[in-house]
């Protein structure tokens, strides 16, 4: 069985999908965040041409960066990982979650290390290293607020840019109460400033006392053998700056080649995440500390990691290798909207993840993600890098029709409807029969309020029925004759 | 097989392509090319942008003349807010006549105890309004960082137009990159709960800017 799911809940998306949409707090906490994703992203993106700038002409730059990197990875890997070590800093490797924690635990006893403060690390939740830490006797403290948080929580991010979007302010007070040890206090919105200034508070004594610090990387620069780090709270730079040791865990594809492709990536990564022009912390760590330097790690590690990546390479699904996280697509996807991001069952949600939980823990163990889709193809849109979610989530139905992992009644379904379509008198005689139907169903007013073969349609709205009874051959040639 | 050795064989094997050799000298081609992608055509001064695009950051920003008077400025602006007159400040600015503006300075690495930060910047960015700011014994990264108020003095003469400038810069005076590159882009800030904006998330609270000289 693939290691990955055994973590992941994907199977259960169905039964995971009916219990959050039935959430009250969490539909209040979904319905007040969806306009300021999409609302802040829209502005940036109009405010471009201001400056000369183009979202269409800028994210195909942005794409072919990418395409260029992973159409040669195994190069760009190679030439990262020499820059790298001419700088000071050690580069491991590890294919799967497991070997993430054994290296990281093996960083830690080698250097003494008691406590590790970490800036957001999706691939950490990949390897549920927090969990690792904690039964090796290392104390883990995630240091963005949201990431802060889930951990006090004891849940997994809701979302890849916004892990407590699914919190609404007096969850995050009844938490701090508990955890910090005080009364809880009536809260309305203008007191998030102060629950804010309590995390600070509790996480900088946690900044100054730990051993070690541990990141993921926005990207990995080849020509320098740089991590980039892109964040707004300064918690990135605090555990890059002050524990001796700094580790960065990262996929293999996060490499680029040059300084300047990042500069361009900068132009879209910010303005698709949070409709910012620039995000207010974008640090480029290269190497360790220097001889004459008085602070900075001692110790650098970069940890590179497949966990699934290495076989999507060259595959039909190579294009999803492209994403930088900046969660624009979840941010626009009414499904992601309705259910929240707990409900796709791993570590990513969305359309994003829709189609790398697949692909990350086995297509037979996320068979509901590929169809989390109402079409509707925003994801797409918006997508910096212009990934074809909706394609790829496509590929991934196509694949299990193919390899047979779909509901008997659902495949002999579509082989009838296959035999049906390849003999058009009898496809024609047979929609004119349901197109009558549809008709005497809708009574003449154009719409089914009740449809009995799948109440499911009609429960929330009505079922359109357009064409007064003729189907659109019959519509099409009486065209024809006018 | 070593994990790496098993990776990248299974990613060479992805790529599919065969020839690495040749595919190594064509990558390392492409760096030497230095090829940029689409960048910003800014209208107008630049100081004037990076000015404007700062405080639309919510930093704050002052144009003094020249450096002699930024002592006297700063003294003016911290006790116009009830703050301390006392601050850590990074060794390439140390050498400015704090004292006689009535400042306390220490030199050196920032400690959690210092209300403010003074630092330099290695140059700064007209489209965002970012400081470029350069790790190094005489600018330690954390001035700018442990602060709950951050000024940061920076010269009309090095403000440039983008980040692709800001890199040519750094390639041309200092050939590599030092430990760390902070784009500074405005006091820290954080959204996580309910999406709302909190300055001061974990770093700074107020930043300042200092534009010294004239427009470019």
């Amino acid at each position: 069985m693939n290691a990955n799911a055994r973590h992941s809940q994907a199977m259960h998306f169905t039964a995971r999908a009916a219990d959050k949409v039935r959430n009250p707090v969490l539909q209040q906490a979904l319905q007040k965040a969806k306009p300021l994703f999409s609302g802040k992203r829209a502005k940036a993106m109009a405010a471009l041409p201001d400056d000369g700038l183009e979202f269409e002409a800028l994210r195909e730059a942005c794409a072919g960066i990418r395409d260029r990197a992973l159409n040669d990875l195994d190069v760009w890997l190679e030439i990262f990982e020499e820059n790298a070590r001419a700088r000071g800093a050690e580069v491991l490797w590890a294919r799967d979650g497991g070997e993430i924690c054994d290296l990281v635990i093996d960083v830690a006893r080698r250097h003494g290390v008691k406590k590790v403060t970490k800036s957001k690390s999706m691939l950490s939740e990949e390897a549920h290293l927090n969990d690792a830490l904690a039964a090796a006797g290392i104390e883990p403290v995630e240091t963005d607020l949201g990431e802060y948080i889930i951990q006090l929580a004891g849940e997994a991010p809701s979302h890849i840019i916004a892990p407590a979007v699914h919190k609404t302010l007096q969850e995050v007070e009844a938490l701090f109460a508990e955890k910090h040890g005080r009364p809880q206090a009536a809260r309305t919105s203008a007191d998030i400033p102060a629950l804010a200034k309590e995390a600070r508070g509790v996480l900088r004594q946690h900044f100054l006392s730990a051993d070690m610090g541990i990141s993921g990387a926005n990207f990995l620069i080849a020509e320098t053998g740089t991590a980039t780090l892109v964040t707004n709270e300064g918690n990135g730079r605090m555990v890059t700056t002050l524990p001796r040791v700094h580790v960065v865990i990262t996929g293999i594809e996060k490499v680029v080649p040059t300084l300047q492709d990042f500069a361009t990536l900068m132009r879209l990564l910010p303005r698709s995440a949070t409709g910012q022009t620039i995000s207010n912390y974008v640090s480029l760590l290269t190497g360790t500390r220097a001889d004459d330097e008085s602070e900075g790690p001692t110790k650098t590690v970069f940890i590179l990691v497949d966990n699934g990546r290495a076989d999507v390479v060259g595959s039909h699904y190579q294009d999803i290798l492209r994403c930088i996280r900046c969660g624009a697509c979840m941010n626009h996807c009414p499904v992601y909207f309705s259910l929240g991001g707990h409900a796709y069952g791993w570590v990513y949600p969305g359309p994003m993840g829709s189609v790398l939980t697949p692909l990350y823990t086995g297509i037979e163990n996320a068979l509901d993600l590929p169809h989390a889709s109402t079409g509707c193809r925003q994801c797409s849109s918006v997508c910096p890098v212009r990934i074809p979610l909706p394609e790829l989530m496509h590929g991934l139905r196509q694949e299990q029709q193919r390899r047979g992992l779909r509901p008997w009644g659902e495949r002999f379904g579509l082989r009838a409807w296959a035999w049906i379509a390849g003999r058009p008198t009898l496809y024609r005689a047979l929609t004119r029969i349901a197109a009558r139907y549809l008709n005497w169903l809708a009574d003449g007013e154009g719409r089914i309020r009740l449809f009995g073969f799948a109440p499911g349609w009609t429960t929330a709205r009505d079922l359109p029925v357009a064409g007064g009874g003729k189907t659109f051959f019959e519509q099409y040639a009486a065209s024809k004759r006018d | 097989m070593s994990a790496r050795d098993d990776i990248l064989a299974r990613v060479r094997a992805g790529v599919g392509k065969g020839d690495a050799d040749a595919r190594r000298a064509a990558a390392l081609a492409r760096l030497q090319a230095g090829q940029s992608g689409p960048q910003p055509t800014l209208t107008g001064d630049l100081v004037e942008r990076f000015c404007a695009k700062a405080e639309s950051l919510a930093s704050t920003v002052a144009r003094v003349d020249d450096y002699a008077a930024v002592p006297a400025h700063v003294a003016e602006w911290l006790s116009a807010r009830q703050l301390p007159l006392q601050a850590v400040t990074a060794l390439d600015v140390a050498g400015l006549d704090w004292a006689e503006a009535g400042l306390s300075c220490r030199s050196g690495v920032a400690v959690d105890a210092d209300p403010v930060g003074i630092s330099g910047c290695f140059c700064a960015i007209a489209e965002t309004g970012t400081l470029m700011l350069l790790s190094g014994p005489a600018t330690p990264a954390s001035v700018s960082l442990l602060p709950e108020t951050h000024i940061a003095l920076v010269p009309a003469a090095r403000v440039v137009a983008s980040m692709e400038d800001a890199f040519a810069l750094l390639k041309a005076e200092r050939g590599a990159l030092p430990r760390a590159v902070n784009f500074v882009s405005g006091p820290s800030r954080t959204g996580d709960i309910e999406q709302t904006i909190v300055l001061g998330a974990h770093g700074p609270c107020r930043v300042h800017l200092i534009v010294i000289g004239e427009n470019s």
